[in-house]
């Protein structure tokens, strides 16, 4: 069994806590990734769990024994730094035999290790090379076969692909879903990049300030934001926000948004109070533009990305992003479109909490 | 971009009068200690002649040189050593331990450094001398690492500043101890800084004057001390202190040109990514 089970995790450097108290639960062979904004504890997380901070108060076990106090060389665990780690004196086969020093293992089984971990990653090339002979992704793709080499418990990933350009970063994303999908090993992984997060997670833990805001499948947080957060956090662009205040038009809440009426979300009528201010959550995919719309918007400006368009519209007071396919992108003379909302697909918060209303 | 032949030329020129600032001395200590007395200082200098091995024989027979030279490799080493030891493991401290007072401590370390030899000779020597360790080797190795250990705190602590500690965290979680990730990963990396130091504390130790005049007598004197007993009251034995001079040059040269492959630099390059 290798689950990490966190339990009222707090971090305090000096009279300053910057983790408050987390609860977390990463099951065995589940692919975790701790998501946030710089500076919401999500490394410092990741590092308590290595043993390399230690933890102010709580509990933390892996594989059901509580590790608190157990030096990181004991947790059976392994870990890709954000800037490889790797050392630099020793060949890329070294840095693996090094890897296995601690586990004493008979020396055809230390070579079998190497040569799986080197096939499985591609490597073999490159195994009497220094680190500083190999491209950023060779390096990337020694520090996880350094990781492998050991078969821990746990994979702790802290923001692996962040050094890498972007086409790199597409490339060794599918590279670590393939190793978890072959390996099968519970992972650990932090990083501040949504598509990351939501192309390898199982599931996702979105932290900020210290605190853990949700926890759910990707699924999950992108069509069931708990808070204003979570909603603004996850998806690319950005959800639209509108202030809005609930009315009651002939006997059914209706919301009302400076110039919009939106009929409520079916599955919260009976959550929303009259008169309440609450803000309005639409995703840009939501917004439909199409003649049958019931709002006119003027389009000012419309940026093509080559399978969608994104429109930067004005309905009234309202600056709003829709997404639509390029197909239906409005001709360049069209100076407005006209755009409808499906009830169903809003997302109500209350604008004093940020919570969404459920 | 390549050098134009402009600079080419400076550069040349600029590693010529270096050179000649810095090896005519020696070529002169080389020179007198080949000449025969008579000729030491002829008017115009004379700068053909049969060269002779005599001073070179006067000085290992007239004095037990060898021995000397035995004395000075060992309190040289020696301290050394020992320098190195304890100044690298106080370094790595000063360099990991975050606390707000330690750049105190490291700087209470380099006054060490400040302090003028003088000063401390009289106290050295009676301490010494209570404690029988009057000429003895021992002695002048605990007095120069006295002055050689802050000096290798202060140049291993800005290498060791260098060594990402991600590299000691990613051995550490790697299953390795303090100790073997110290000594596996950290120090094979301070390799440059380890033999800068190395050479700084032997050039001192070996070329030291004041306290190996002071706290030796027969027994474990230095060669600085010995060439300078060419020089007495009497006569100024010039051919003789010339050889004894170019003598002494010899080791020096050595240890500087064995540490010197570990002088390179950029070892680190390629291992974490900034």
């Amino acid at each position: 069994m290798s689950s990490v089970t966190l339990r009222k995790v707090v971090k305090r450097y000096g009279q300053v806590e910057v983790v408050h108290g987390i609860d977390l639960s990463v099951e065995e062979g589940e692919f975790v990734v701790l998501l946030g904004p710089s500076g919401c504890g999500k490394t410092t997380t990741l590092r308590m769990v290595a043993g390399l901070e230690d933890i102010s108060a709580g509990q933390l076990e892996i594989a059901g024994r509580v590790v608190n106090d157990v030096a990181p060389k004991d947790r059976q665990i392994a870990m890709v730094f954000q800037n490889y780690a790797l050392y630099p004196h020793m060949t890329v086969r070294q840095n693996m035999e090094f890897a296995l020093k601690p586990q004493k293992l008979a020396a055809n089984e230390v070579s079998a290790r190497i040569a799986e971990a080197a096939r499985i990653l591609g490597l073999e090339p490159l195994l009497a090379r220094k680190p500083a002979q190999l491209s950023g992704g060779q390096r990337q793709r020694v520090a996880m076969a350094r990781a492998m080499v050991r078969t821990p418990k746990v994979f702790l990933f802290d923001e692996p692909l962040s050094n890498l350009d972007a086409k790199l970063r597409t490339q060794v994303r599918v590279e670590i879903a393939k190793l978890h999908r072959r390996l099968g090993t519970t992972v650990l992984y932090v990083t501040h990049d949504q598509v990351e997060a939501m192309t390898l997670a199982d599931k996702i833990v979105i932290m900020k300030d210290g605190h853990i805001e949700q926890v759910g499948s990707p699924e999950e947080v992108f069509a069931k934001p708990r808070n204003l957060f979570v909603a603004t956090f996850i998806g690319s662009p950005a959800m639209n926000l509108l202030p809005a205040k609930v009315a009651v038009v002939n006997g059914a809440p209706v919301l009302v948004a400076n110039g919009f009426r939106l009929a409520a979300p079916p599955s919260i009528v009976s959550a929303l109070d009259p008169g309440a201010s609450v803000t309005l959550g639409i995703r840009p995919s939501d917004i439909r533009v199409d003649e049958a719309g019931d709002y006119e918007a003027v389009v000012e400006v419309d940026e093509y990305l080559g399978t969608e368009v994104l429109l930067n519209l004005r309905a009234g007071n309202h600056e709003l992003v829709a997404q639509v396919p390029a197909a239906a992108r409005p001709a360049p003379d069209r100076q407005s479109v006209r755009i409808g909302f499906d009830a169903a697909r809003l997302h109500v918060f209350d604008t004093q909490s940020g919570e969404a209303i459920r | 971009m390549t050098p134009s032949l402009r600079e080419k030329f400076l550069t040349y020129l600029l590693v010529i009068i270096i050179l000649v600032v810095f090896m005519t001395p020696i070529y002169l200590i080389l020179v007198s200690s080949l000449k025969p007395s008579p000729i030491m200082f002829s008017r115009p200098p004379r700068f053909i002649f049969t060269p002779t091995l005599q001073n070179y024989y006067d000085l290992f027979t007239m004095r037990p040189f060898h021995l000397q030279i035995l004395n000075s490799l060992l309190v040289a080493l020696g301290s050394t050593a020992f320098s190195l030891t304890i100044g690298t493991m106080a370094a790595y401290a000063v360099s990991r331990i975050k606390h707000r007072r330690i750049n105190d401590v490291a700087f209470w370390i380099l006054s060490m450094r400040m302090f003028p030899p003088i000063a401390v000779v009289v106290p050295y020597y009676i301490i010494f001398k209570t404690m029988g360790l009057l000429d003895t080797p021992l002695a002048l190795i605990i007095v120069y690492s006295t002055f050689n250990i802050p000096l290798t705190v202060w140049l291993m602590k800005g290498f060791f500043d260098e060594v990402p500690e991600a590299l000691e965290e990613a051995a550490q979680v790697d299953g390795h101890g303090v100790i073997a990730t110290f000594f596996r990963v950290t120090l094979p990396l301070t390799a440059p800084g380890l033999a800068v130091s190395a050479v700084f504390c032997f050039i001192f130790s070996w070329n030291e004057f004041l306290f190996a005049l002071m706290l030796t007598g027969s027994k474990s004197q230095t060669v600085t001390v010995a060439v300078m007993s060419f020089w007495s009251s009497d006569a100024v034995q010039w051919g003789r202190i010339m050889a004894g001079s170019f003598v002494i040059l010899i080791p020096g040269v050595i240890f500087v040109l064995t540490c010197q492959r570990w002088l390179v630099k950029g070892l680190t390059m390629g291992s974490v990514k900034g």
